[in-house]
């Protein structure tokens, strides 16, 4: 069972630029404990010790995409239950439907502003936590 | 004292005027990239790179400052996808559509380095 408060979130990006004013941007404006990564493979390897609480993940990225990432975290006990949240610049009608078919709690839809993305965050959390939405999707 | 906020939106400024400086080269290597996409549009993994490139852009466009950036590498975006799907139902593509949307885009990174220098020059 999760923690009722969020604390640490496990992001997959592979902008360098975009990972780095994410990650500042979480773990300093709204405190959370943040290992970024760049890769699925990367965060395959941190997972288990991380034992997240959150997984943000972006949809469209080089060999593993955010779904494909989100399928192989599922996999490890650490991340099997914890709620995923996709970021992504494709949104069309319908993605995010999918997105959530695929085991997304939420999307967040590039660009946003990274100094309201602490607050975003929080709130799918609130929501995700009252909801008690089922993360296998 | 500095606010943990000034400090995210100091970097956010700091990683803005990066990507600005970075424009130009990264639009070359989309004008590359393309270029050699339409020389082998069957080959998946042209396709990949380019569309892969062309997205991160559209993404980090508006998220640095660049707003136009973002809009004109959608339109490519939406042209190399319809370019692909007329490619694979057999149909004569529209590649100057693309080369188009391409030049768009370079205009862009015009606009965004005079915006971003403005200032400099005109004092």
């Amino acid at each position: 069972m999760r923690e009722d408060s969020l604390r640490k979130i496990l992001y997959v990006e592979d902008d360098a630029d975009i990972r780095k004013i994410v990650s500042m941007s979480l773990e300093m404006v709204g405190n959370y404990v943040v290992t970024a990564c760049a890769s699925c493979a990367e965060a395959l390897q941190v997972v288990d010790e991380f034992q997240p609480d959150l997984l943000l993940l972006d949809v469209m990225m080089p060999d593993m995409d955010g779904p494909a990432t989100l399928r192989a975290l599922r996999k490890r006990k650490s991340a099997e239950d914890a709620p995923a949240v996709f970021i992504t610049a494709k949104v069309q009608a319908g993605d995010i439907a999918k997105y959530r078919r695929l085991g997304a709690c939420d999307v967040i839809v590039k660009p946003f502003d990274p100094m309201v993305l602490p607050d975003r965050i929080g709130q799918i959390w609130q929501q995700f936590r009252s909801s008690g939405y089922d993360v296998a999707g | 004292m500095t606010s943990p906020d000034d400090i995210v939106a100091a970097e956010l400024a700091r990683l803005s005027a990066e990507f600005v400086a970075q424009l130009p080269a990264q639009v070359r290597a989309v004008e590359d990239e393309v270029a050699a996409w339409l020389d082998r549009p069957e080959d998946p993994k042209r396709f990949e790179i380019v569309s892969h490139r062309v997205h991160q852009l559209k993404g980090s466009g508006s998220t640095f400052g660049c707003p136009g950036i973002s809009r004109a590498a959608r339109l490519l975006e939406q042209r190399i996808g319809t370019y692909r799907r007329q490619t694979d139902a057999g149909k004569p593509p529209a590649g100057e559509d693309v080369e188009s949307a391409v030049a768009g885009l370079q205009n862009e990174v015009v606009r965004a380095r005079n915006q971003s220098w403005g200032p400099e020059e005109s004092g």
